[in-house]
C-alpha cells in the first residue's frame, strides 16, 4: 500500500468515529506526520478525547491517557522511584508518559509545576529522573485537550510552553446532520474502541521519514518567512511568531503535501495551515481591546495577515 | 532554432574557432587539421539532422570502452610525440589536444561531454593566443568570444535538473505553438550578441586603462627573430642575393611629415664597410663607442655644426617599428643625427652604424632625425684633393688582383675633371652597360667583381656597389660600400614604408671634399616590381598591413608605460588633450575610416569622428551592462531558471490559461495561492474547473515540485485550454 492511500485509509478510519470534520482529521494526522504535538481546544464534549483515542486506535502503538487534574504531581506523568526491597536498590517504575502516544486530557487543569513536566519531556523526547535519562518511545506524540482559558478552574499554560504544540485546533460542534448520526449509533460501546490498528509504530517512523524529503521551493521558503515576518511587525501583536514558530509551519507544510499526495509543497498549503499553527504562538496586543487569549481573535489576525502577503506564483 | 540544437551548433563552432585559432597558430601538421577539419564538418551536419551522416556515424562500431582506448592511445602518442617526433612539449601538447576534440566531437552526448568540448577549446584558443600575435587572432579571438557568450548562455538555459540528462543528436522538437519560450527569440539572439558586444567592449577599455603586470609565465619574445645577411662585420659579396626573394617584413618607417617628395626609393642605412679583399667587405672601422644621452632615451650622434653651413640637407623624422632581428643594427635613413627611443645604451662605430648592445628580441620602435649631405655647389668644380693617410688606408683600399678594374675606371672617367663628375660617369656606365638579375651565380668565383664586370656583365646590388666603390678608389675616390634596404613599398593609409627582406640592398658612399659623404646608387632602379596584378588588390594589401602594424604597436606592443601615459595625461586634466587611449584606438581605425572618406570626401572630420565613435561604443556596451545588471531580466523570467523545454512550456500554457480567466473577469489576487485560484474559478465558472484544475495541477508541480510534465499531460493540458478558449467564446 502506497502512503497515499495508508494514509487515506486512516483518515475514513478515524472519520467512522468523528463524523462530519475531515479537515481536524487531516490536521491530526499532519501533527502526527510533522513530528509534531496537538493542542485541541475547544468547549467540552465536542469530541476531544475522542479524537485523539481514534488517531491511538487506529494505530498499533502503545497509547497512554493523563487525566490533568489540579492536584496531579510531576511524578503522576513521569514516574517514580520506589525502594526494591530484595534489590535493595531504587527502581524506576515509568509513568504514562513513557508510550508512543500520550493523550494529555484537559492540560489546563493543572498547576504549571506539572504542566511543565509534561512539556519538557514534550521537546527533548527525553525525561531525566534521578541522574538518569531515560529515552521515549518513538513515535512520540502528545495531544493535549483543554477548554478554553476563560472557563472556571483553568490554569492557562504560558506562550512559550505552547511554542512546544505544533498546532492548535478547535473541532467545532458538528452540523445537525452529523450530530443526528453521532446520535444514532448504538451506545453500548465507545465507538473509538471497535477501530482497528492499521499501522504500526514502524510504519509510522517511515513516514516521518519521507515527509523530511518532501520539496520546498524557495519562494514558498521566501513567502513563509514573510508571513513570519510579518507576525513580528504587525502592530495588532505584542508577540510575533518565534524561529521556532517559523520551523513549525515548515514542517507542517511538508506534512500536509505529504498527506495531500504530493511530494512538493505548495503556497497553499502555508497559506492554510499558517492560521492554525501560528495562532497560539502570538499573543495580541492588549491595544485591541479583546480578551488576550481569545483563540478566534488570533486565528483571525493571522488569517488577516496571510491575506495581504503575496503569494509567489 | 530549439535551445538545444542551438547549443549544439554553437558548441560545434566554439570548438571550430578554437581549431582555427590553433591551425593558424601553431601549424598543425597536415593530416591532424584534416582530420580535426573532418570531425568538425560531420559534427555540423549531424546537428543539421542529415539522416546519412547520422546514420553513418550511428554505424561507427566503436563502444564506449573503445573511445577510452583511443584516449589512451591518443595519450601514449603524446609521450612518442613528445619525446621523438616533436620532441617539445607544446607541440606534443597541442596535438593531443586536438585529437582529444575529435574524439569529444565524435562523443557528443551527455551535457558533461559539452563541458570537456568547452574546456578543450578554452586551452586550445588560450595556447594559439600564446603562440601568435598576429593581427588574423583578433577576429579568431572575437568569433570564438561571440560563441562562448552564445554557449554559457544555451548552456544554462536548457540546464536540466538532473545535469545528466542526455543531449540526444535527432532532435526532438515538443510539440508546441511557435511562440514557445524555448526557441532563439529575436530577442534571447540579440540579448546574446549584445552581452558578447558588451563584454568586447568593456574588455578593449580594460585593455588600455587597468594596469598590467608584464613577464607572466607564457611571456616571451615575439617568435624567431629574423635572419639577416649584410649587416654583420663581414660580408661575402652575393650574401645579400639570396634574401632578395624573402617578403618577410623588417621593419616599417612611418614619415610623420608625410610622402617624400621622390616616393618609391627611401634608403634605410644599415652599415657600411671600408675594406675589400677580392671577395668579402670588412669594416675595419668597428670600435663602438658609446653615445652620449642628452635627454633621457635621446642619443645626439652628431651634434649641428657649428656654424650652420647655408645649404644643410633636409632633415627627414623618421618613427621606426623595426621587427626582431639578428643583429643589433638600428637602421635609419641616411645620416643619423639623433635616436630616441627606449634604449638603455647606444653605441656608433666611427663608419657612421647604430648598434643597440645586443639583438633585440622583440619588436622595438624609436625615432631618429636624419639628415642627408646635399652636394655644394664648391665640389661641382673643385679639384681632387690630398687626404690624410688614415682616409687613404681605409677608404682607398684596393685588393691585389683589380688592374683591369682600375684601367676601365680610368677610360671612363678620362674625360671628367671633377670627383663629382667623375663619380657620377662611373655611375652612369653602370646603370647602364650591365644587366640586373638576382639569377648571377657569382657567388663561387674566385674573381667575382672581374666575373661580373668583364664577362658576364649581370649581377644585382652588391655588385654594382662593389664595383662602382672600387672603381672610384682605383681613380683616388674615396668610397664606401654600404648595406641596407630600399624601401619602395610606400602606404599611403598609414604614412609608411613597408620594409621587407627583399628590399635588402648595397649601395656606395662617395666622399666629395667639401660636402662630406654623399649616397649614390649604381644599380638600375628597374628593379623588379613587386608583382603584378591587380592595383586594387595591392591597395588592400597596403590597408591590411596598415591593421596589422596599427594592432601591433596598440595592443601586442601596448606596455604599462603606455599606460602610464595615459594615466599622465588623464591627471594633466586638459581638456583639449585627447587621451592616448582614445588616441589609439583612433589611429587603429582610422585606415578604415580613411577608406571610407575616399567615397565622402569629408576626409578631415574623419578621425574625430572615429574616436567618437569608439568613445560611444564603450560607453554604450557599459550601459548595456549595467542595465543588464540592474533590471535583471534573467532574474524572474526564463533564462536562469532550471527549466526544461516542458517546463517551460507549461508555464507558458498557465500563463494563456490565467489570460483566458481574465478575459472572462476572473483574474487572480496576488494574495492568492494557485489552489485557492482554482477553487475561485470553480465558484465563479463552474465549466472551466476541470480544465482550470488540470493546467493548475501540471504548473504547481513543474513551478515548486521541479517535476516536469510529460508529453501526454502537455497535450492533454494543451486540449483543455483549448476547451478553456471554446468555453470562453461561446
Amino acid at each position: 500500500m502506497n502512503p497515499t492511500e495508508t494514509i487515506r485509509s486512516i483518515q475514513e478510519n478515524i472519520a467512522r468515529v468523528i463524523k462530519g470534520k475531515p479537515h481536524v482529521i487531516e490536521m491530526s494526522l499532519v501533527a502526527l506526520l510533522a513530528r509534531g504535538h496537538l493542542l485541541l481546544e475547544d468547549v467540552p464534549g465536542v469530541g476531544k478525547t475522542t479524537l485523539a483515542h481514534s488517531l491511538a486506535r487506529s494505530l498499533d502503538c502503545s497509547f497512554k491517557r493523563i487525566q490533568f487534574t489540579s492536584d496531579l504531581l510531576p511524578s503522576d506523568i513521569v514516574g517514580v522511584s520506589i525502594f526494591n526491597r530484595q534489590k535493595q536498590a531504587f527502581e524506576f517504575i515509568p509513568g504514562p508518559i513513557f508510550a508512543n502516544i500520550v493523550l494529555a486530557d484537559e492540560i489546563n487543569r493543572t498547576t504549571p509545576k506539572t504542566q511543565s513536566s509534561l512539556l519538557e519531556a514534550m521537546s527533548e523526547a527525553q525525561i531525566s529522573f534521578d541522574n538518569t535519562t531515560y529515552p521515549l518511545h518513538q513515535p512520540f506524540m502528545v495531544i493535549a485537550t483543554q477548554n478554553p482559558a476563560e472557563y472556571h478552574g483553568t490554569f492557562p499554560l504560558p506562550e512559550s510552553q505552547l511554542d512546544r504544540f505544533l498546532m492548535r485546533l478547535r473541532i467545532g460542534y458538528p452540523s445537525q446532520e452529523e450530530e443526528k448520526k453521532v446520535l444514532d449509533r448504538p451506545q453500548s460501546l465507545h465507538p473509538a474502541e471497535a477501530l482497528q490498528p492499521l499501522l504500526t509504530a514502524k510504519d509510522v517512523l517511515s513516514l516521518q521519514e519521507q515527509v523530511d524529503n518532501v520539496l520546498m521551493e524557495d519562494s514558498i521558503t521566501d513567502y513563509l518567512l514573510t508571513i513570519v515576518q510579518r507576525t513580528r511587525q504587525s502592530e495588532l501583536l505584542s508577540l510575533g511568531v518565534s524561529t521556532r514558530g517559523a520551523l513549525a509551519l515548515s514542517r507542517a507544510a511538508k506534512a500536509m503535501s505529504f498527506v495531500r499526495g504530493r511530494t512538493y509543497c505548495l503556497p497553499d498549503d502555508i497559506k492554510e495551515l499558517a492560521p492554525i499553527v501560528l495562532s497560539h504562538r502570538i499573543m495580541v496586543a492588549r491595544a485591541q481591546g479583546v480578551r488576550q487569549r481569545s483563540c478566534e481573535q488570533a486565528e483571525r489576525i493571522i488569517q488577516d495577515l496571510v491575506d495581504s502577503i503575496p503569494v509567489p506564483v | 532554432m530549439p535551445f538545444d540544437q542551438a547549443l549544439r551548433f554553437t558548441s560545434i563552432w566554439l570548438a571550430a574557432t578554437s581549431f582555427i585559432g590553433l591551425t593558424l597558430g601553431a601549424g598543425l601538421p597536415e593530416w591532424l587539421t584534416v582530420l580535426t577539419g573532418a570531425a568538425l564538418i560531420v559534427a555540423l551536419l549531424r546537428n543539421a539532422g542529415r539522416k546519412s551522416v547520422e546514420r553513418l556515424a550511428g554505424s561507427m562500431p566503436i563502444s564506449t570502452i573503445g573511445w577510452n582506448l583511443l584516449v589512451m592511445l591518443g595519450f601514449l602518442g603524446f609521450w612518442v610525440d613528445m619525446l621523438w617526433v616533436s620532441g617539445d612539449l607544446l607541440p606534443a601538447g597541442i596535438h593531443f589536444l586536438m585529437i582529444l576534440m575529435i574524439i569529444k566531437l565524435f562523443t557528443l552526448k551527455l551535457r558533461r561531454d559539452y563541458v570537456h568540448l568547452y574546456a578543450i577549446s578554452l586551452v586550445a584558443i588560450l595556447a594559439s593566443g600564446s603562440l601568435t600575435t598576429e593581427l588574423w587572432y583578433l577576429p579568431i579571438f572575437l568569433l570564438y568570444l561571440f560563441a562562448g557568450v552564445w554557449t554559457l548562455l544555451l548552456f544554462q538555459l536548457t540546464k536540466h535538473s538532473e545535469g545528466t540528462q542526455i543531449l540526444t543528436m535527432p532532435v526532438v522538437v515538443p510539440p508546441q505553438p511557435s511562440e514557445s519560450v524555448d526557441q532563439v527569440t529575436p530577442q534571447l539572439f540579440w540579448l546574446a550578441n549584445g552581452l558578447a558586444l558588451a563584454t568586447f567592449g568593456l574588455t578593449v577599455v580594460i585593455f588600455f586603462t587597468i594596469p598590467r603586470i608584464s613577464a607572466g609565465f607564457y611571456q616571451k619574445g615575439f617568435g624567431e627573430n629574423i635572419r639577416t645577411s649584410g649587416f654583420s662585420e663581414t660580408v661575402n659579396l652575393g650574401e645579400i642575393g639570396p634574401i632578395k626573394r624573402d617578403p618577410s617584413v623588417v621593419m616599417r618607417v612611418e614619415l610623420p611629415d608625410g610622402a617624400p617628395h621622390e616616393v618609391g626609393r627611401f634608403y634605410v642605412r644599415g652599415v657600411a664597410f671600408d675594406q675589400y679583399d677580392g671577395k668579402t667587405w670588412t669594416n675595419r672601422l668597428n670600435y663602438r663607442r658609446n653615445i652620449s644621452e642628452d635627454a633621457i632615451g635621446t642619443f645626439v650622434l652628431r651634434r649641428s655644426r657649428l656654424p650652420a653651413p647655408p645649404a644643410l640637407g633636409e632633415t627627414i623624422r623618421q618613427n621606426i617599428l623595426l621587427e626582431p632581428l639578428d643583429t643589433p643594427v638600428l637602421f635609419a635613413a641616411p645620416f643619423a643625427e639623433q635616436v630616441s627611443g627606449t634604449f638603455p645604451s647606444l653605441q656608433s662605430d666611427l663608419i657612421g652604424s647604430v648598434y643597440l648592445p645586443f639583438p633585440s628580441s622583440s619588436r622595438i620602435e624609436y625615432s631618429v632625425r636624419s639628415r642627408s649631405n646635399p652636394v655644394l655647389s664648391t665640389d661641382l668644380d673643385s679639384e681632387p684633393i690630398l687626404y690624410p693617410e688614415s682616409f687613404i688606408r681605409h677608404f682607398l683600399q684596393i685588393p691585389a688582383q683589380s688592374d683591369r678594374i682600375a684601367t676601365l675606371a680610368a677610360d671612363v672617367t678620362h674625360t671628367q675633371r671633377t670627383t663629382y663628375e667623375k663619380a657620377n660617369a662611373i655611375l652612369s656606365f653602370l646603370t647602364h652597360n650591365f644587366r640586373y638579375s638576382l639569377d648571377a651565380p657569382l657567388t663561387g668565383q674566385d674573381q667575382p667583381l672581374e666575373e661580373f664586370l668583364f664577362t658576364r656583365k649581370t649581377g644585382y646590388c652588391e655588385h654594382y656597389a662593389t664595383a662602382m666603390v672600387m672603381m672610384l678608389r682605383a681613380i683616388g675616390v674615396p668610397a664606401r660600400l654600404v648595406t641596407g634596404f630600399l624601401a619602395t613599398e610606400w602606404n599611403e593609409y598609414g604614412n609608411y614604408y613597408v620594409v621587407r627582406q627583399q628590399d635588402a640592398h648595397a649601395w656606395v658612399e662617395v666622399h666629395l671634399p667639401h660636402s662630406g659623404w654623399i649616397t649614390m646608387d649604381p644599380t638600375p632602379s628597374s628593379i623588379e616590381s613587386v608583382g603584378g596584378g591587380f592595383p586594387a588588390w595591392h591597395a588592400l594589401g597596403r590597408m591590411m598591413d596598415t591593421l596589422r602594424l596599427q594592432w601591433g604597436r596598440f595592443f601586442v606592443q601596448y606596455s604599462a608605460a603606455d599606460q602610464l601615459t595615459v594615466v599622465r595625461e588623464l591627471k594633466a586634466g586638459s581638456t583639449s588633450a585627447r587621451n592616448k587611449a582614445l588616441d589609439s584606438m583612433s589611429t587603429l581605425f582610422s585606415p578604415l575610416l580613411a577608406m571610407l572618406s575616399g567615397v565622402t570626401e569629408y576626409a578631415s572630420k574623419w578621425t574625430m569622428r572615429a574616436w567618437a565613435e569608439v568613445l560611444g561604443l564603450a560607453l554604450l556596451s557599459l550601459v548595456v551592462l549595467l542595465w543588464l545588471v540592474i533590471k535583471q531580466p534573467w532574474g524572474q523570467g526564463i533564462i536562469s531558471k532550471k527549466t526544461t523545454h516542458n517546463e517551460q512550456f507549461i508555464v507558458q500554457l498557465y500563463g494563456q490559461m490565467t489570460t483566458q480567466l481574465a478575459r472572462k473577469g476572473i483574474s487572480r489576487r496576488t494574495t492568492m495561492p494557485p489552489l485557492e485560484f482554482v477553487r475561485f474559478t470553480q465558484e465563479r465558472w463552474s465549466d472551466a474547473g476541470s480544465a482550470v484544475a488540470f493546467i493548475t495541477a501540471l504548473y504547481c508541480r513543474a513551478r515548486f515540485g521541479q517535476i516536469p510534465p510529460t508529453r501526454e499531460e502537455l497535450s492533454l493540458a494543451e486540449g483543455h485550454l483549448r476547451n478553456l478558449t471554446t468555453l470562453s467564446k461561446s
